[in-house]
């Protein structure tokens, strides 16, 4: 991770369940970077955009999106972050659904998504994807918004 | 309002042939008529003709009486040996005339009373002239002149003059009715013929204007069946389009539904893999207090502890489980349901030898065969789902064999017309008739539960058989066998309508 500033982990899961679960296993991996957890897209779309502390203004982020979102679609906030001229184009997006549609999976990467991954229905499968997230997530490198 | 249409109809037709028939009656006796008063007028004009040859030989008969008198006279005036000769040869001409009229007034009986009448005055008066001409042969012309002045050849001339005026006058009597008659007949022809032409003219104007009618009657149903016709296709092509629309709502609705509830089954089984691992961790601390500490254990912490925990445990891990293959198969039935056809040629005696091939191992193990007729119909369709199908079919037949006998499997086929027909015939423990139709239901399986699934494969199969415009039907009983018939279009033209 950055040096001088620790990568705040953004995960946008409107499932509490899963987000507690995803949360676990991270832990479980070793990373004890910060999870800001929201359950709709327009709370964290305005935090990514607009809050002192979010991403947009200070310091550098990893976001894991959820397609399936009460209020809009994780792929309109996937494009929202991505979009041309976006703070945000760089900051590493991994979609992690239930989806597995490759109709959907070819939109998101088209989109500018980094990592797509499938949460497995099996809890152990879906544990170890986690864990190796949360490997994948040690060693990258994640670029400053000032640096960009 | 239908069958009063019919009956006018009926009744429109008898009109028109009746009118019709009427037509041509009216043509042949016209034709008739002309040929018949044809032959009347020669007929006629015959008897005009002969008319006018009697009153020629009554004229002739009369110059010829006329010259004799002549001849007569001329030698009574001077003795000429020419004038002799005239007299001989006109006496001579006088039979045959008076025979050719006798012979031409046969018909007359009127005129054949004149004609003895006048046989007999033309005797008398030859007879007289040829006394008198005797007379002067012989010198005695002063003779000759006085009986000239007393015999009764002028009495008798005029006699015979008079007779030849009464028969002329008798032939143009004859005449004048003949010429009235024929006059009478032509009037009658024309007369007729009139009429005949006012009803040729009548049926003929009749004629055309039925068929005009007829003709604009056709061309007007014509036109409302083309309407009706064009309907009928944008009715079926708007059905059909419906039928498919409602197809992809179905299939986007298991889509959906099958992902929605999927998350839901990752907490479900997620926590109670973390409820597993926290009652491990009871059940270790459970070990450890009982060890050190016995009488800290009470006999109802340690049966939650040790049983139920994890027997509930257990038993929400298995329903998640089997929760979970289902979704996974109802999600599998929409992706495939969602998945393009692509119709291609298909030999479809390979296609079954590669399925029994793909079954080998499993054969071998039950020692059981799977025959695949050499000359299977080949078909253009869809090849995976072609596959699936056969494959579903043939792993069926080989799951529910009737392990008390050596099993057999058959794969057979043939052609109908433009469906292919396929069977899969297995000596298995066969269905009951009872489930024929509910084995094709989505997770209803009959008979004996002894194999792993969730009654997925036939529900699979007959779905992709309907979307490849087929049917998959079964003939079986229970005990003997089952036939799973496959018929499918022999060329798979492709699915109509939008696509989701």
């Amino acid at each position: 991770m950055n040096d001088h500033q620790p990568v705040s982990i953004i995960m946008i899961e409107d499932d509490e369940g899963h987000a507690r679960l995803i949360e676990k296993n991270i832990r479980r991996a070793g990373i004890s970077n910060d999870i800001h957890h929201f359950t709709d897209g327009t709370s964290a779309l305005a935090y990514l955009r607009e809050d002192r502390n979010g991403p947009s203004h200070n310091g550098p982020a990893l976001i894991l999106l959820d397609l399936n979102l009460p209020d809009m679609s994780g792929i309109d906030i996937l494009g929202r972050i991505k979009a041309e001229g976006s703070p945000l184009r760089r900051t590493p997006v991994v979609v992690l659904t239930t989806t597995d549609d490759k109709v959907e999976v070819q939109r998101c990467y088209d989109l500018g998504c980094n990592v797509y991954i499938t949460k497995p229905v099996n809890y152990e499968s879906f544990a170890q994807a986690i864990r190796q997230l949360g490997l994948f997530l040690s060693v990258i490198q994640v670029p400053d918004r000032t640096e960009g | 309002m239908l069958a009063g249409l019919s009956i006018s109809e009926r009744w429109f037709h008898r009109l028109v042939l009746g009118a019709i028939a009427l037509g041509f009656f009216v043509l042949v006796s016209v034709g008739a008529m002309a040929a018949s008063a044809i032959l009347q007028n020669q007929a006629q004009i015959g008897w005009i003709n002969h008319g006018y040859h009697v009153e020629r030989a009554i004229a002739r008969y009369r110059v010829l009486v006329e010259r004799l008198e002549a001849a007569r006279r001329g030698m009574l005036l001077r003795d000429d040996p020419a004038v002799a000769g005239t007299f001989a040869s006109t006496a001579a001409a006088i039979g045959p005339a008076l025979a050719d009229l006798q012979r031409l007034t046969a018909d007359n009986p009127r005129q054949q009373a004149n004609m003895a009448f006048a046989a007999k005055l033309s005797r008398a008066h030859l007879t007289t002239l040829r006394r008198s001409v005797a007379l002067v042969g012989l010198g005695r012309r002063d003779a000759a002149v006085a009986a000239f002045n007393s015999d009764q050849s002028l009495p008798l001339i005029r006699m015979i003059r008079s007779l030849c005026d009464r028969m002329t006058a008798e032939e143009d009597r004859l005449l004048a009715r003949r010429d009235a008659e024929q006059a009478q007949s032509l009037t009658r022809f024309y007369i007729a013929f009139g009429v005949a032409a006012v009803l040729l003219a009548i049926v003929g104007i009749g004629s055309i204007w039925i068929i005009a009618r007829y003709t604009r009657d056709l061309s007007a149903s014509r036109d409302e069946l083309r309407l009706l016709n064009a309907g009928l296709e944008g009715a079926v092509a708007e059905r059909t389009i419906d039928l498919q629309r409602a197809n992809d709502e179905i299939q986007r609705f298991a889509y959906i539904v099958s992902h929605d509830l999927r998350a839901p089954l990752v907490n479900i089984m997620g926590f109670t893999t973390e409820l597993e691992s926290a009652a491990a961790q009871l059940a270790r601390m459970m070990d450890r207090v009982e060890a050190h500490m016995p009488e800290l254990v009470d006999q109802a912490a340690r049966i939650a502890a040790r049983d139920d925990l994890p027997e509930a445990i257990g038993f929400i891990r298995t329903s998640s489980d089997k929760m979970d293959r289902l979704i996974k198969a109802i999600l599998r039935l929409s992706r495939e349901g969602r998945r393009p056809l692509t119709p291609e040629p298909l030999d479809m005696t390979v296609l079954a030898q590669d399925v029994a091939d793909t079954l080998r191992h499993r054969l071998d193990e039950i020692g059981a065969e799977m025959r695949v007729q050499p000359d299977l119909p080949r078909i253009v369709s869809d090849r995976l789902a072609v596959e699936q199908i056969v494959s579903n079919l043939a792993e069926n037949a080989v799951k529910y064999l009737n392990p008390d006998h050596a099993g057999r499997i058959e794969i057979r086929g043939r052609t109908e017309g433009a469906r292919a027909m396929f069977e899969v015939a297995d000596n298995g423990r066969g269905i009951d008739p009872r489930d024929h139709e509910r084995i094709f239901d989505l997770f209803r399986r009959s008979g004996v539960q002894d194999q792993p699934g969730e009654g997925i494969g036939l529900a699979h199969t007959r779905a992709l058989a309907y979307r490849l415009g087929g049917a998959v039907t079964v003939e079986s009983e229970l005990g003997s066998g089952a036939v799973f018939r496959l018929t499918l279009p022999v060329t798979f033209a492709g699915e109509q309508g939008p696509k989701a």
